[in-house]
């Protein structure tokens, strides 16, 4: 049996270093572990995509530069909960938190 | 051939029902409507309301307003309700003395007692002094926890607060694991230099010492009568995964119990009662009072206020004067109402008992005649007050297949339960009670801490379900529904409302169970305390068993769970009940309205 310690994987394509930051810190605040890989792939929607469906936590995320993309499990791959061009580093640190809540169960925080 | 409209003001919803009448021929009913009652029930504000129920009501048979040949009015009851609540115990706490809350990622374990000492002054701390520091949200985690990491060995930190949401992230870079709390909003309220505990759970436990006042006592050394002021805090910081308490030597904790006051019936049997023997008591010395012709409360007290406010607010809408509003009827209900703790530092509140009560006003005579007059100018169209509500409420009842003399209604609307029975000679015996519908939406306002009553109202209104996954929501009966489509995930992990026009986000985080729990507890508080009253009060020699059937009519009838309560609780009397369906297509609303109709064909008979 292989077993490894559940973490959400964070696709990257040349990743604004703040945004990365600040959305690590917003999982990890949440308990939860995070890994990052940086992808050929460019388009933020489409990393967040194969994060989610690569990781088995039910939700990944997509920085493609300054674009932060949220996906959750079982939705579209044009369809991320959230994709946002220049968050705020607060906005980073909720869609950090939302990962990690997505395997908790938890309600989503709203972006402000 | 004559078009006739009937229309039903009631405080909350105004109905429209429309007939038409030829010459030898039984009425035949067109069309019904119902909208949002405008302004307070018997005022020309109503105006409104009726005109866009005629309209949507004509609308749907493809006709205009102005071809309505006469408008008939109910003959409202001069009656009409408010409610009010008061908290009987308030917990007063100032001077900054506690923060009990639950950020949802505190960090670290244990509890710790140490002087407080501003991040921004990390430099003046002494060694040997055990210090609990707090950060302001101009801080990062990475910079706090150097500069803690730096202090080893020179200074003693046993724990921390912090405004930001960064307990983990601090916790996870120090070297020396302490309780930290974080999200507390009012962090510049924290006093440096002041002695504090400071307490984080295990995971999945609530905290110990803190919540118990001989925990507060060891960490925080005091005596016993200062143990006895603090009584209040811990009491307060039960159930809470988190809390830091102050100790503010010259601060001012007292639980402040203010009097509840007595209730004074002037009735047949005049009665007074302390409203602190609870809601039962209360109800029974009202229905042992008789006839009841005003209530007031003992000046300068809880129950003293809140009945001059119902009157000063009764006053105004019927614009008499305060002494000549009598409350002929109150019903009265023990709550917890959650009361925002003054001093708190994390806006932290605590549930308080309290009262609620929902007042009846017997009014000169509401100004139908002049909203008829008014109404007529508009449209120019006659208009006539006819009928009085509870006889046609029970005509339009009639409607409903299966019923037959003498029948019982029931009408529970937004203001007032009101029952009648019309016997076989046509007689009618009625009555009004105070509470309905709003006093229900108030209560569940009240317990579980709603900024508004619109979301109360919509929790009275729709069955409750959790979203556990963006393809399966949990119904509130146990029941799981499963999705093909994935759902919006703002819903994810949420306790959301069932409503015809999809999901409606609860926001307050609460357990679906309990807002459940909440919401039932109101209706069975309200209605099946005065659906048994209404009923007592119409039948035969006061004895619910000499009443064979109620049918049940009003908005609240319409109610998704409220009918079944009742017949549960009427199954123990022998008595056969059930929703109207008047009409047979309408359910139980537009009774007055149908009513208002009909009896226009038995007067021109």
């Amino acid at each position: 049996m292989i077993s490894r310690r559940p973490s959400i994987f964070i696709y990257t394509h040349r990743a604004d270093p703040d945004f990365l930051r600040e959305v690590q810190a917003g999982i990890e605040e949440e308990n939860v572990t995070s890994e990052v890989f940086e992808k050929e792939e460019a388009d933020a929607d489409l990393l967040a995509y194969d994060a989610c469906e690569a990781s088995m936590m039910g939700s990944g995320i997509g920085i493609s530069g300054e674009n932060v993309a949220l996906q959750m499990r079982g939705r579209k791959p044009k369809e991320s909960v959230c994709n946002i061009h220049m968050p705020t580093f607060s906005a980073c640190r909720i869609i950090g938190s939302n990962s990690a809540r997505v395997l908790k169960k938890q309600c989503l925080r709203d972006l402000e | 051939m004559s078009i006739v409209a009937g229309v039903d003001i009631g405080n909350s919803t105004t109905e429209v029902c429309i007939g038409e009448y030829v010459q030898g021929k039984p009425v035949r009913f067109l069309s019904g409507s119902s909208v949002m009652t405008t302004g307070t029930k018997g005022t020309l504000a109503n105006i409104h309301g009726i005109l866009a129920a005629l309209k949507e009501a004509m609308g749907r048979i493809g006709r205009d307003v102005s071809g309505i040949d006469l408008i008939r009015l109910n003959e409202a009851a001069p009656v009409i309700g408010d409610t009010a609540m008061e908290t009987l115990t308030e917990t007063i706490i100032t001077d900054s003395s506690m923060i009990g809350h639950n950020p949802s990622t505190p960090a670290g374990a244990g509890q710790a007692a140490g002087e407080l000492l501003s991040f921004d002054r990390l430099g003046r701390g002494l060694p040997g002094t055990p210090y609990i520091v707090f950060v302001s949200g101009d801080h990062g985690y990475e910079e706090v926890a150097e500069r803690i990491n730096e202090t080893a060995g020179r200074l003693d930190v046993v724990g921390m607060i912090l405004q930001a949401d960064e307990a983990v992230l601090v916790e996870n870079r120090l070297a020396r694991k302490i309780p930290i709390v974080d999200e507390v909003k009012r962090i510049d309220r924290i006093p440096d230099g002041k002695m504090a505990a400071i307490e984080v759970a295990l995971p999945g436990q609530f905290i110990r010492m803190l919540s118990n006042p001989y925990g507060i006592a060891t960490l925080l050394h005091l005596n016993a009568d200062e143990t006895r002021t603090v009584t209040p805090i811990a009491k307060s910081l039960i159930g809470n995964r988190s809390a830091v308490v102050i100790r503010t030597p010259n601060g001012d904790i007292r639980e402040n119990v203010l009097p509840a006051g007595e209730i004074y019936l002037d009735a047949e049997h005049p009665v007074r009662i302390s409203l602190d023997e609870g809601a039962d008591k209360i109800m029974k010395a009202v229905s042992d009072a008789g006839k009841i012709r005003d209530v007031t409360g003992q000046a300068d007290t809880n129950v003293g206020n809140m009945l001059n406010r119902i009157r000063k607010s009764m006053s105004e809408v019927s614009g008499e004067t305060d002494a000549d509003i009598h409350i002929t009827d109150i019903l009265a209900v023990d709550t917890l109402a959650p009361v925002l703790i003054s001093g708190a530092l994390a806006g932290e509140t605590c549930l308080e008992k309290a009262v609620g009560i929902a007042a009846m006003v017997r009014t000169q005579q509401l100004p139908m005649r002049q909203i008829a007059a008014k109404l007529s100018d508009v449209l120019h169209t006659q208009t006539a007050v006819a009928g009085v509500e509870a006889v046609m409420a029970s005509l339009g009842a009639l409607t409903t297949p299966g019923t037959a003399l003498p029948l019982a209604i029931l009408d529970m609307g937004g203001g007032s339960t009101d029952a009648a029975i019309i016997r076989e000679d046509g007689s009618v015996s009625m009555t009004h009670q105070a509470g309905a519908g709003e006093l229900v939406s108030m209560l569940i306002q009240t317990e579980l801490g709603l900024d508004n009553r619109y979301m109360a109202e919509q929790i009275k209104r729709y069955p409750l379900a959790k979203v556990e996954s963006l393809f399966h929501m949990r119904m509130e009966n146990g029941e799981m529904y499963f999705v093909q489509e994935s759902i919006d995930p703002r819903f994810y992990g949420r306790v959301v409302l069932l409503t015809e026009s999809g999901l409606v986000r609860v926001e307050k985080d609460v357990p679906m169970e309990r807002i459940r729990e909440i919401r039932r507890e109101a209706k069975k508080k309200v209605f099946l305390t005065n659906a048994l009253r209404a009923l007592r009060s119409v039948a035969p020699d006061h004895n619910l068993r000499r009443i064979s059937n109620v049918v049940l009519v009003g908005g609240s009838a319409a109610d998704f769970e409220i009918p079944e309560m009742l017949m549960e609780e009427f199954a123990g009397y022998g008595i056969v009940c059930g929703r109207g369906n008047i009409r047979g297509t309408e359910g139980p609303r537009n009774a007055v309205a149908t009513g208002l109709v009909l009896s226009y064909g038995g007067e021109n008979r």
